[in-house]
């Protein structure tokens, strides 16, 4: 093991690898085999699977049947849970009629007693008019415009008439 | 075939294939048991050399055979079972070296007063030997690491060049240039104890 190189070092290292090779032959303390083999007998019996020598046959397929059930009842709360919401929440199609609800289907329920429902219209636009005495006078008024200019002499002579005189 | 009849070979089957699992775990336990009959005490050696506490060493050799255990099917792989077991308790070593506080030397003369042979020498004898290998081993660590390694890995006959690098996961070429260096290192060192920081 040793290269001539290392050789010329040995003499000067004998000293101190003399230490070294003392503890590299010491004997081990009394008991060690025995000591090393209990703790490991230890650790085996503690090893998971140990005490499992002899699995039994209907573990087995007690097993597969208890994952078929789960599995069945994971399906069933699934599914019934599914149904159970569409079943109250359907979808409504939509239209532009509002359906009214029947009054008074079932017994002892209020009836409407025969009532109509009428629906409730605005009231139409009212103009008034005044009070025309005959056809003719409705005409002469058409005929005779209001003139805004100079009165004329007839007008002249009934306001001078209405008009007492300041004198 | 009937239903009773399928339950029962099924059971069989299984019954068979649990016999032979208990079957091989039992052969791979009686061979982990083989090899701490035939290796604990070179690990202990091993762990020994670096942690220089029986207790921690002790310990360290039953980390490294639990490791074995735990990695039981993996042991119809391994070429050489000594190597890979040194390697195992190597690194569990410098793992429990890497997390141990710095020993004082005071400790070091105890533990190596109490466990290293000396016969024939009086107790003024064996302290102050026990003092002066406490003086080398301290030289040893103030080494860089690799070199450090490779010189306690060297004192082991039972470990050639080969082996070493095995161990470490280096080329046998660097095991020698690396011992080399630590040679010539420990040599500066113990003429002058202060070279290296």
């Amino acid at each position: 093991m040793n290269s001539p190189n290392q050789k010329t070092l040995v003499g000067s290292s004998a000293e101190f690898e003399n230490t070294l090779r003392l503890i590299a032959r010491l004997s081990p303390p009394e008991g060690l085999e025995e000591r090393v083999q209990a703790r490991l007998r230890a650790k085996a019996d503690m090893a998971p699977g140990k005490t499992r020598i002899l699995r039994w046959p209907e573990a087995q397929w007690i097993q597969n049947l208890a994952r078929a059930a789960a599995a069945a009842a994971i399906v069933a709360v699934v599914v019934g849970g599914g149904w159970g919401v569409l079943s109250r929440f359907q979808p409504s199609q939509p239209s532009n009629a509002i359906t009214v609800p029947p009054h008074g289907g079932g017994q002892g329920g209020f009836s409407s007693a025969g009532a109509m429902r009428t629906p409730q219209t605005l009231n139409g636009p009212v103009v008034a008019h005044p009070a025309t005495a005959t056809p003719e006078a409705d005409k002469a008024a058409i005929k005779k415009p209001v003139r805004h200019g100079k009165p004329t002499a007839a007008k002249k002579a009934v306001a001078q008439s209405v008009v007492p005189s300041a004198k | 075939m009937s239903a009773g009849q399928a339950v029962f070979s099924g059971w069989m089957e299984i019954a068979d294939k649990a016999m032979h699992e208990e079957a091989r775990r039992r052969a791979e336990e009686a061979i982990v048991e083989a090899l701490v009959s035939e290796y604990a005490g070179t690990l202990y050696r091993v762990a020994y050399s670096v942690l220089r506490n029986a207790a921690d060493a002790e310990d360290a050799v039953q980390e490294a055979f639990v490791r074995v255990l735990r990695h039981r099917d993996t042991l119809a792989e391994v070429r050489d079972q000594r190597v890979w077991l040194i390697r195992i308790v190597w690194n569990v070593v410098l793992d429990r070296k890497r997390r141990m506080k710095t020993r004082p030397e005071t400790d070091d003369v105890a533990e190596l007063a109490r466990v290293l042979p000396a016969t024939g020498l009086s107790a003024e004898e064996r302290v102050a030997a026990a003092q002066h290998h406490a003086h080398v081993l301290a030289c040893v660590e103030k080494l860089p690491a690799k070199e450090r390694q490779v010189l306690m890995l060297s004192a082991f006959e039972e470990l050639n060049s080969v082996e070493i690098a095995e161990v470490l996961g280096i080329t046998e070429s660097s095991v020698r240039s690396r011992l080399f260096r630590a040679r010539n290192l420990m040599a500066g060192l113990l003429d002058h104890p202060r070279s290296l920081p």
